[in-house]
């Protein structure tokens, strides 16, 4: 079937939407969507007609066990209790600032107004085929702030490292040396960067370093992961 | 409690921020994010998946997967209230699918006690007290003022799409609720669906919610 054709698209992409697209079809709809740019357009479109019809629905409270369980997951300590009504407007506003946590820094001014700058490039590194045991995560997602001042690298599963090892982020030009983007601990890390640091770059990669990262500046160990991107 | 649908967008652009702050690790915007959206998300489950403890259990996988994808939300294509409420029918669509809940819909068998009359809309009305899907149906279309295209739809072109769309139900199974052939639900959908576009379409133009030029295709 040719997915790209856009009335083929639609009619798929509505019936995805809608819930009435199912079982083995709803699934290879999934696995399609990432591919092909027509039917992830005309998904988004559908959904974005379609959700809306759910504003209807009289909100149920979740017990707030279900809390819980997502805070514990997500790798936190819980965050604050979240009693209804706790997370106001007024107080989210006044915590911003202590909020601002190492994850965002220097991003709070940029996304205080976000529409003012282009979206985030998205980089998927790959793990490589000869990455060794220290590689234990299909993928690490790298997203570039629009404004390409920093970098939040995040692993598909968690990455297990030795002991004695570190991951480090390089930024690769297509021609010159590896440039030293920052050590990923756990594959995971937001890293700020310096002017013209992806200058030329077209390649993200993490090699496999001695603990603390290289000792000489270059990439001494094997790439485990790789992506290309353009920015 | 009900939010007129017209808030979606106003919504949106305030849950936009906690997104992205989301996205970058920032747990307490994630904390707001849920605090905002939870019981939004939990009653479009409940619709589709209405065993409660089942429901609560796709939530937390829901907003696992949201702060693992927060980096890659772009609100420059969807709007966040959309991006949340598609992942949420998604994990509610494929839990159908592993655990072979059904939604406990009053049965028009079932209910038949003889004289069962054609106008009865025994289709309408789910086994609890909450609205039914066409009640919620005309009650987002009011709020978008999509009444006058949902009524050049037929009865059962409604109720189809808002069988399917409220309470997750396949082509085959609204087909069973309605007691029509297959290939003839699949068509009232997929018409009741274009007249919906269309509808939309002119709606969002009038609101000048869209950011996006549709293709008039």
């Amino acid at each position: 079937m040719d997915y790209g054709r856009a009335d083929l698209a639609d009619r798929l992409a509505a019936e995805y939407a809608a819930g009435t697209l199912r079982g083995a079809a709803r699934r290879r709809f999934e696995r399609l969507l990432p591919a092909h740019p027509v039917l992830r357009e005309a998904t988004l479109a559908w959904q974005e007609r379609l959700m809306p019809l759910t504003a209807a629905l009289t909100p149920v409270q979740p017990s707030g066990d279900v809390w819980r369980r997502i805070s514990e997951r997500i790798g936190g300590k819980p965050v604050e209790a979240t009693s209804p009504g706790a997370w106001g407007r007024l107080a989210f506003w006044r915590g911003l600032s202590a909020f601002a946590s190492v994850a965002a820094i220097g991003l709070a001014v940029l996304l205080a107004n976000p529409s003012s700058v282009p979206p985030p490039v998205v980089v998927v590194l790959e793990a490589t085929a000869t990455g060794p045991a220290g590689a234990s995560a299909p993928a690490i997602v790298a997203s570039i702030s629009g404004d390409g001042a920093s970098l939040v690298a995040r692993p598909i599963v968690a990455v297990s490292v030795q002991a004695d090892r570190s991951l480090e982020l390089w930024a690769v030009p297509s021609s010159g040396a590896p440039r030293s983007l920052g050590l990923l601990p756990g594959g995971s890390g937001t890293v700020a960067l310096r002017a013209k640091a992806l200058a030329g770059a077209d390649t993200l990669a993490v090699t496999l370093e001695p603990a603390g990262g290289s000792p000489t500046g270059k990439p001494t160990g094997p790439i485990v992961y790789a992506g290309k991107f353009s920015l | 409690m009900v939010k007129p649908a017209a808030d979606w967008t106003e919504r949106s652009l305030d849950l936009s921020r906690l997104v992205s702050r989301a996205g970058l690790g920032d747990r307490a915007a994630f904390a707001t994010l849920y605090e905002r959206t939870s019981s939004h998300l939990l009653a479009v489950v409940l619709r589709i998946n209405r065993d409660q403890a089942q429901a609560e259990d796709i939530l937390q996988e829901v907003y696992v997967n949201v702060w693992r994808a927060a980096q890659t939300f772009d609100a420059a294509q969807s709007q966040p209230l959309t991006w949340l409420t598609s992942i949420a029918r998604n994990r509610a669509i494929d839990s159908l699918r592993r655990k072979q809940t059904q939604p406990q819909m009053q049965s028009p068998r079932a209910a038949s006690g003889g004289a069962e009359t054609e106008d009865e809309d025994v289709y309408d009305t789910v086994a609890d007290a909450a609205p039914g899907p066409l009640d919620l149906l005309s009650r987002a279309s009011d709020a978008r003022a999509l009444s006058q295209c949902m009524d050049k739809l037929s009865a059962l072109q409604r109720q189809s799409v808002a069988l399917a769309f409220f309470h997750g139900l396949s082509h085959a199974e609204v087909a069973e609720q309605l007691r029509q052939p297959l290939g003839t639900v699949k068509s009232w959908v997929r018409r009741a669906l274009m007249t919906l576009k269309g509808c939309l379409q002119a709606a969002v133009t009038l609101d000048g919610v869209g950011g996006k030029s549709q293709g008039s295709g």
